[in-house]
């Protein structure tokens, strides 16, 4: 438990944009189980943390919301990928790969050093 | 783009009602269902599934909040909530909350009036154009009575001509004059002013016009410019009133314009004429008297120039003058000018009164805010439980500190509101006493900028009280809620600092009490002292006939023998008596005087006295005992032998242990070539009682008698006895005088009872204000170590219990409780004792009659403080009586 990690504040967003764009349309359990075996059970989401976010994300248009039935048959509520959100994950993508290639090339270059 | 979408769902989400939460927690419940299923499909029996699911979830309840914060606009809704949560909590502790609102309305109240005075009267900007331009000249010696010698005229032609730092300097001089109206006639207070007064001081006028250059000068028609406040009083702010004649002095006079509204200074006055109004400011001993001071001077500064510059010129053009004319500025003396901001010079008599209000304002202030402070803090600790158990069911400790600031800006508004209440009705009397000192009171006003100090000074009590109260630490909370969170105590510093404070409330309330005791001795002391006259049914009327030649002297005299018989015959009069002066006031006439065969003594000071004029019933209308001789009978008239009556002052101080009977003595020195008396020797006949012609608070003056008969008479007085209600007289009384004497203001027309009031008001003022101060930090103080014994018995509960199960009796506890008080109590009323013994030295000068040190005043204090200070330890020493020791044990 003690590699557990903190998400990142804005990553959490781009992590979910991204289950459902690879997944389909998806409940928050299904979200949240997807990013906990992506990340190799590092992360675990809390609902205080899931939901919110989830919120904030359909607020900003990037998603949208709809009942639906599980495969088990539940009632759950599907969350999917809006047009904007599409747009949005492809630029967050970006952005992220080149803030992440930036600073691993800097990590690099210092163990390089003497 | 999704700021403003964002923005606009939350907006949404602020009104989302129930069906959202439903939504949203059937969302959740459906997660941990999936959750749980999922864990029970791995081999988990049911009911641990369901507990890990839930341990994994963080909490429903939480994420719900979470959610909701996210989807609306959470500081509102939290707002809202507070608010509701804080008046809900205020309104459970009716107690608290009244005590918090009334100890910070006092101390906001009291702050609140007397910075609105400040602001008034030092701080507001001048209604002058560009008043910060504005200076003051003051020419002063080291002399008795030097402070300010005024200036002469040419002294004011030197100056000016030295001077280039000022556009103008203008010349003032107060005057005064008759004003004889259609129905009556009464005296003005007139500025005689240069033409450039107006331009200088940057007024305008309401109606009309200003004076001007081509006002001043000799052979210009006498013009006059009303003040706002006398068009008002006197014409009913009638606008016809530019270009009437107006009757001052027998001149006819213009009156030109209204001058607008602002404060008058150096003086009060009614209207402002040009100068060519007095003969006297015109005249060659005026012009050419370099000594002959009596005019005021006010400068503008060019906008180029600075007050250093115009220092600098000043002195330069003083010291060169000082050199030129040795005669005219006595090197012993330290003749020097300064040059005073005119802001300055209108606040300065101010001052000193209001820095002081303002130090005893902001003591107060400070009390009540830290009596309020540790009631917080008492309210914090027996919170304690609550908190801690508020953080450990997830409060944010962000949030927990947000709802006590609204708790406590709702205290410090509902305190502000009632403070502005106290401080509406204190402000009549701070601007009573004010206006005995500037110009400027009637500019005191509870404006804007007050309640804009008020509404932040009410905003940082409450931020300090916020922050005052220590929350549990988000760390510490387990450990709170283990130990049982109602015993978690305040800090044994916080209690000292607590205490502290309690015994410094005391100190400070009997400091004041003490002062406000020494005071209203004072004035209890003044209202005893007997004025030297043997009744006080006594109506006196000064007819101030001003005769300056002989046929108006002999006219006047006739007159007034009118009047006396005129109110003779009036119901109820039991005599009328005729004087140059009327009794219990002073005389203009103040000369030295000679004793024959009595020579003085080398270094022995000349004796001086007033001179009074008394016809043969003066002595015995006014009530004035005659103790030795004879009084004046009408056989004492021109032609016989010169005779005096002297009072028992004079007759102390010019034969002392003998009679002065049958002594000759004469008026004598310089003066009398201007005097309307003369130096012959008079015989004296009689010697009567002293009365207290300069107030009550000063010693009575050395008096000698003339008759009436036999003297110039330059003014004129009744003393009107009667056998009971001598005031209904005065309307009467009045009408006869006035009819005698239709071209003569009648307007002092006073019994002695009210003369004696004059003497008393003044210190009524002062006694009033420092009560109500004192009574404030008494109610203050009392509040402050009830609170802390509460808090102290609320603390010690458990062990009051254990005692009482120990067969304590409720006496005894409540003797403990009340102990602890007491020890609070006396150290703050010895220091107090001492503070006040210290203080009362400073107020030395507003004491009559009463040691600065009176015992008698000391001991009420100290009896009146113990004794509200044990009743306050009473309340919390009872609680603590009555606690059951059953219901504190099993509390454990």
């Amino acid at each position: 438990m003690a590699d557990k990690q903190d998400v990142q504040p804005g990553t959490l967003a781009l992590m979910i944009l991204r289950t459902l764009e690879v997944l389909g349309p998806l409940h928050g359990y299904g979200v949240a189980r997807r990013i906990e075996e992506t990340s190799k059970q590092k992360i675990q989401l809390n609902y205080g943390t899931l939901y919110p976010a989830l919120v904030k994300l359909e607020q900003e248009g990037f998603v949208r919301a709809a009942w639906g039935q599980s495969e088990n048959n539940r009632r759950a509520k599907y969350y999917s990928l809006t047009a904007a959100g599409r747009k949005r994950l492809a630029q967050e993508a970006r952005e992220w790969r080149r803030t992440a290639d930036l600073i691993s090339a800097f990590l690099a270059r210092r163990e390089e050093a003497p | 783009m999704s700021y403003l979408r964002l923005g606009l769902a939350r907006l949404r989400g602020l009104f989302a009602g129930t069906r959202e939460d439903q939504d949203l927690r059937e969302e959740l419940e459906s997660h941990l269902e999936m959750e749980t299923a999922e864990l029970i499909r791995r081999g988990m029996d049911p009911e641990t599934a369901r507990r890990q699911a839930r341990i994994a979830s963080g909490g429903v309840t939480q994420a719900a909040e979470a959610v909701r914060e996210q989807r609306g606009l959470p500081w509102i809704e939290n707002a809202v909530a507070d608010l509701r949560y804080g008046i809900r909590s205020l309104r459970r502790n009716p107690g608290f909350t009244a005590v918090v609102v009334i100890t910070l309305a006092l101390g906001i109240g009291a702050t609140t009036a007397i910075f609105s005075v400040v602001r008034g009267v030092l701080l507001k900007p001048l209604p002058h154009r560009d008043g910060d331009r504005l200076v003051y000249l003051r020419q002063s010696t080291d002399a008795l009575g030097g402070e300010n010698m005024l200036f002469s005229v040419p002294e004011i032609r030197d100056l000016r001509s030295g001077a280039p730092a000022f556009t103008y300097i203008a010349e003032y001089s107060p005057w005064d004059a008759v004003l004889r109206g259609e129905a009556d006639v009464a005296t003005v207070q007139v500025g005689l002013v240069t033409g450039n007064f107006f331009d200088v001081m940057g007024l305008s006028p309401v109606v009309g016009r200003l004076t001007r250059a081509s006002d001043d000068g000799p052979g210009v028609p006498p013009v006059t410019v009303l003040t706002h406040e006398f068009w008002i009083r006197r014409f009913g702010a009638d606008s016809s009133i530019v270009g009437r004649q107006l009757l001052m002095n027998g001149q006819s006079v213009t009156v030109i314009g209204v001058l607008q509204p602002a404060p008058l200074f150096p003086d009060q006055v009614d209207c402002f004429t040009n100068m060519v109004f007095s003969e006297h400011h015109l005249s060659a001993t005026m012009v050419e008297g370099r000594t002959h001071r009596m005019t005021e001077l006010i400068g503008r500064l060019k906008p180029s120039a600075t007050l250093a510059e115009a220092r600098t010129e000043i002195t330069t053009v003083h010291e060169r003058l000082k050199r030129q004319y040795p005669d005219a500025y006595d090197p012993g003396s330290n003749y020097r000018i300064s040059v005073i901001p005119f802001k300055q010079a209108i606040g300065q008599r101010a001052q000193l009164t209001l820095w002081l209000l303002i130090g005893v304002a902001g003591f107060i202030l400070v009390i009540s805010a830290a009596n309020v402070t540790s009631l917080t803090l008492m309210r914090g600790v027996r919170r304690g439980h609550e908190l801690v158990v508020r953080t450990a069911l997830g409060a944010a400790s962000g949030r927990l500190r947000r709802l006590l600031l609204v708790e406590n800006l709702l205290l410090a508004l509902i305190g502000a509101a009632l403070g502005l209440v106290i401080a509406v009705g204190g402000l009549e009397l701070l601007v009573r006493l004010v206006a005995r000192y500037s110009p400027r009171a009637a500019e005191i006003q509870l404006d804007r900028t007050v309640l804009g100090f008020t509404l932040g000074l009410s905003v940082a009590i409450a931020l300090l009280l916020s922050f005052a109260a220590s929350l549990p630490r988000d760390d510490a909370e387990g450990v709170l809620v283990s130990a049982g969170a109602n015993r978690h105590t305040g800090t044994p510093g916080k209690q000292r600092l607590q205490r502290g404070l309690v015994v410094a409330q005391i100190a400070v309330s009997v400091v004041l009490l003490a002062g406000a005791g020494l005071l209203t001795r004072t004035m209890m002391e003044l209202s005893a002292v007997n004025t030297g006259l043997r009744t006080e049914e006594v109506l006196t009327i000064p007819v101030p006939f001003r005769a300056t030649d002989s046929t108006a002297e002999a006219a006047a005299k006739q007159r007034l023998g009118e009047m006396a018989d005129g109110i003779r015959a009036l119901p109820g009069v039991v005599d009328v008596g005729i004087g140059s002066e009327v009794p219990l006031t002073t005389s203009l006439l103040n000369l030295e005087l000679k004793v024959e065969g009595k020579p003085l003594s080398a270094g022995q000071a000349i004796p001086r006295a007033e001179g009074r004029n008394a016809d043969p019933h003066y002595f015995r209308a006014a009530g004035i005992p005659l103790l030795q001789g004879r009084e004046f009978t009408t056989a004492d008239r021109t032609g016989s032998g010169q005779v005096a009556i002297i009072n028992q002052a004079l007759a102390d101080i010019l034969c002392p242990g003998e009679s002065p009977i049958d002594r000759r003595i004469a008026w004598t020195g310089d003066v009398l070539r201007f005097a309307p008396v003369n130096g012959e020797w008079r015989t004296v006949v009689g010697v009567v009682g002293n009365t207290h012609d300069g107030g009550l608070d000063a010693a009575p003056p050395a008096v000698m008698y003339m008759p009436f008969a036999q003297e110039f008479n330059y003014a004129g007085g009744l003393a009107v006895r009667a056998d009971s209600n001598v005031s209904a007289l005065a309307g009467a009384a009045t009408r006869i005088v006035r009819e005698l004497a239709p071209g003569i203001p009648i307007e002092k027309v006073m019994t002695v009872a009210q003369i004696k009031e004059q003497s008393v008001t003044p210190r009524r003022l002062n006694a009033v204000l420092v009560w109500s101060f004192g009574v404030l930090a008494l109610i203050i103080a009392a509040v402050g170590i009830a609170g802390v014994l509460a808090f102290s018995v609320s603390m010690r509960i458990n062990e009051i219990g254990v005692r009482m199960s120990l067969g304590a009796a409720p006496g005894q506890v409540q003797r403990m409780i009340l102990g602890e008080g007491g020890v609070l109590l006396g150290i703050g009323l010895v220091m107090g004792l001492l503070g006040a013994l210290l203080s009362a030295r400073a107020i030395q000068g507003l004491l009559f009659g009463v040691a600065p040190y009176d015992p008698a005043t000391f001991g009420a204090v100290a009896v009146i403080m113990a004794v509200i200070g044990i009743g306050a330890c009473w309340i919390p020493a009872l609680r603590a009586s009555r606690v059951d020791p059953v219901i504190t044990l099993r509390a454990q």
